[in-house]
């Protein structure tokens, strides 16, 4: 008797490519084509999440602990992009432009030099999470995707109340874009339908459930996930799109803030979560602190089978 | 799989005759399905009826106990692949591992990591269960030494015992054999040994197998000779124990293979924290461990909360009267719902603001703001009495409290019925910072 696994799957987890190559029109020195999947997160063949470092050109609003332990760099996105691609070899690298958080911000020059500073500086593809404001949303998105043309970026973010701006520069550039929804399998569909119908193509546009942090809600994180997986191997196609996670998120918390080896629970916080979110589904897993990248590494590449080329 | 509540309605007698307790069979279907009530209440269900039933209530995974006394605790009795379904009841027991070769302090410092460990978290108790010896000197007197040094001062603490010398796990049992320990260490060439050890004590018994299909035949062998307290060893590198973890879940709960229908026993000794979190995840019941940091021990402990929480039923906080920073006399009262999460997002931005003020949980049954005003579970005689029960009055000079934003509706209602004047916040937890400069300066 052969015990065998029978999952009844129909359908697989959509593809999206992420970044450009010098044959594929840009400059990166890999691309990444993402999702695929056809089973449960390390079951069959389905292809290993990657790890993307999260940067950020405006450091004031960040955690104390990502400060401390990234002190030479957090003023110099560049230097900083830089480290991270050939020291802690991330995958990915996701910068946020936290200067356009500030209050009648209206730098928008600044904002076309960093994405290119940092295009520069790392042959990583990149994210971009631009504006979190309607009011500027339309001119800082514009200057990402024109700065990043032919890079095949990843813009964030979407939201229902505010995806028109991030659309249009993606659309007008090449460019995936992250939609996040509260934390809810239905609303994640209803985005992903808005952003086809202002003219996405579903092979461009990335779920983020919304994270919330280990102990502060993360299994409402955990669970949306494994319904979007569910929904999308049943054959759900608006939610056939892979998932970025960000246990980043977690670093906020009390436990972290309030921690006397603040370091030290940073990355085990940050891996916990990581590590669960991966095994929900996550296709892109979003860390902040320095030490996290070695240990997810490792339980990566445990949890999933070399890849088959 | 479980039935859901309208296939069970359709092998009901749909009399409504109300004998079983329930105003319709329905109301009784729906009962049946979350597995609240036995079949056998209806009088009047066929043989056939009650087959099925009987065989969709009876958990798909054997429930099995590991340890005596107030710390001994009890996994499997699960029901579902994904938490979302329904729920995971039976949260895993994390054991720390130590072996027989360390010295006699070094055993007794990881007794005591185990017993010190306790995090509480919104009132509730997050603990480590208990200890796992392995006989790494593979010698009788040095594992039952190694047990009693465990044993003389905390005789109740769960414990997992690894050895597969059938002689040297004897001399482990002698010594602690009656608080019912795990046994791990079974393979083809000692089953029967062990499975007499097992049954001599009543012990449980954790089997292993290469695939499968042997762990099956080997799980179905110690059924055999007598022993139904069993655990199947997946233990193996994160990836292979998840692949196993997953077909054993799924052929569990499909009762398609009944030596599969028992909790998962994993050893994370060289996988490390990842492996555990893996574990805690996907299906482990019972997880031994190096011992962790504080940290990695904490963020587990906190994982295994969250994963275990009843989707249905959101993770409460205690109703009361807290503290944030150090309030005195007059200082500002912010009341708020027990939702956890409600909770958790005011006291960070109260904190954040440093400014010290009281906050008054009241008891929305877990409900939010919004959806508990919409459901009445936020009123002003929920609020007159957790203002009674908390004593608030003799602990400030004022007679006025901050209610949320969504809770507006009901201000002039709580300030008629209780007499506390109302003053209300916003609706969003983070503009409490602004609310307080330029309300309460």
């Amino acid at each position: 008797m052969t015990i065998s696994y029978s999952p009844g799957w129909t359908a697989s987890i959509r593809e999206v490519v992420i970044g450009a190559t010098a044959a594929e029109g840009g400059t990166r020195r890999i691309s990444y084509r993402i999702g695929g999947e056809s089973d449960l997160p390390c079951i069959g063949s389905g292809r290993k999440p990657l790890i993307a470092f999260e940067i950020c050109d405006d450091p004031a609003l960040w955690p104390d602990v990502i400060r401390s332990a990234c002190t030479k760099l957090v003023d110099n996105p560049p230097a900083w992009a830089a480290y991270v691609d050939t020291t802690l070899q991330a995958d990915l690298i996701r910068l946020n432009l936290t200067s356009t958080r500030r209050r009648n911000f209206d730098a928008y020059d600044a904002v076309s030099k960093t994405v290119i500073a940092v295009l520069q500086a790392t042959s990583l593809p990149l994210i971009i999470e631009g504006s979190a404001d309607a009011d500027i949303d339309s001119e800082v998105f514009q200057r990402c995707g024109e700065a990043g043309e032919k890079e095949k970026l990843v813009l964030g973010t979407a939201e229902a109340a505010r995806y028109r701006s991030v659309a249009a520069a993606a659309i007008a550039y090449g460019h995936s874009v992250i939609a996040q929804s509260p934390i809810d399998v239905n609303l994640a569909k209803q985005l992903n339908i808005l952003l086809r119908e202002a003219g996405v193509p579903d092979d461009r546009i990335l779920i983020d459930p919304y994270t919330g942090a280990l102990g502060y809600g993360f299994e409402y994180t955990y669970s949306t996930m494994e319904r979007i997986r569910f929904a999308a191997l049943k054959g759900d196609g608006d939610l056939a799109m892979p998932m970025i996670c960000a246990p980043s998120d977690t670093l906020t918390i009390k436990e972290v803030r309030a921690a006397v080896h603040s370091h030290e629970t940073a990355v085990s916080w940050e891996v916990a979560t990581a590590v669960a979110a991966a095994l929900a589904g996550a296709t892109i897993l979003v860390v902040r602190h320095p030490g996290s990248l070695a240990p997810l590494r490792t339980a990566i590449d445990s949890l999933w089978k070399e890849e088959v080329a | 799989m479980a039935l859901k509540a309208l296939d069970i309605y359709k092998l009901l007698p749909k009399k409504n005759c109300k004998e079983c307790g329930d105003p319709t069979c329905l109301t009784f279907a729906m009962k049946l399905a979350q597995g609240k009530v036995e079949p056998d209440l209806c009088p009047y269900l066929d043989e056939e009826a009650k087959n099925i039933l009987g065989a969709s209530t009876r958990p798909p995974i054997q429930k099995v106990t590991v340890g005596m006394g107030t710390l001994s605790f009890t996994v499997g009795e699960e029901f579902v692949f994904y938490r979302h379904e329904k729920t995971f009841y039976h949260q895993p027991g994390i054991m720390y591992s130590v072996s027989d070769t360390e010295s006699d302090d070094r055993i007794r410092e990881v007794v005591s990591q185990v017993r010190g460990c306790r995090l509480t978290r919104i009132g509730i108790d997050l603990v480590l269960n208990g200890l796992a010896v392995y006989a790494e000197s593979r010698s009788p007197e040095r594992f039952a030494a190694a047990i009693t040094v465990v044993t003389q001062d905390n005789p109740d603490l769960p414990l997992v015992l690894m050895a597969s010398d059938p002689a040297v796990m004897e001399a482990g049992l002698a010594i602690c054999g009656n608080y019912l320990p795990l046994i791990r260490g079974v393979n083809d060439q000692n089953c029967e040994a062990f499975c007499t050890l097992a049954k001599k004590y009543g012990a449980p018994l954790v089997v292993s197998g290469n695939d499968p299909e042997q762990l099956a035949a080997n799980a179905s062998r110690c059924t055999g000779l007598g022993i139904t307290q069993l655990m199947l060893d997946l233990s193996g590198t994160e990836g292979e124990f998840i692949r196993a973890s997953t077909l054993v879940r799924q052929a569990a709960l499909a009762r398609s293979v009944p030596g599969l229908g028992y909790p998962v026993f994993l050893d994370v000794r060289s996988s490390g924290f990842s492996g555990l979190i893996t574990g805690i995840t996907k299906f482990a019941s019972v997880i031994v461990t190096r011992p962790l940091t504080r940290t990695e021990m904490q963020a587990a402990l906190v994982m295994r909360q969250n994963i275990y929480t009843d989707p249905q039923k959101p993770i409460q906080m205690t109703p009361g009267l807290y503290r944030v920073g150090s309030p005195g006399r007059d200082d500002p009262v912010f009341l708020t719902v027990n939702f956890s999460l409600t909770y958790f997002t005011l006291q960070g931005y109260l904190e954040s603001t440093r400014r010290s003020c009281w906050l008054l949980i009241v008891d929305t049954e877990g409900m939010s703001v919004l959806t508990a005003v919409a459901a009445g579970k936020l009123s002003e005689s929920v609020v007159k009495d957790a203002i009674e029960k908390s004593g608030l009055a003799s602990e400030v000079n004022h007679k006025t409290i901050i209610i949320p934003g969504y809770a507006s509706p009901l201000s002039g209602r709580i300030e008629e019925y209780t007499g506390w004047k109302v003053i209300v916040g916003p609706r969003d937890a983070a503009e409490i910072a602004s609310f307080i400069e330029e309300e309460l300066k």
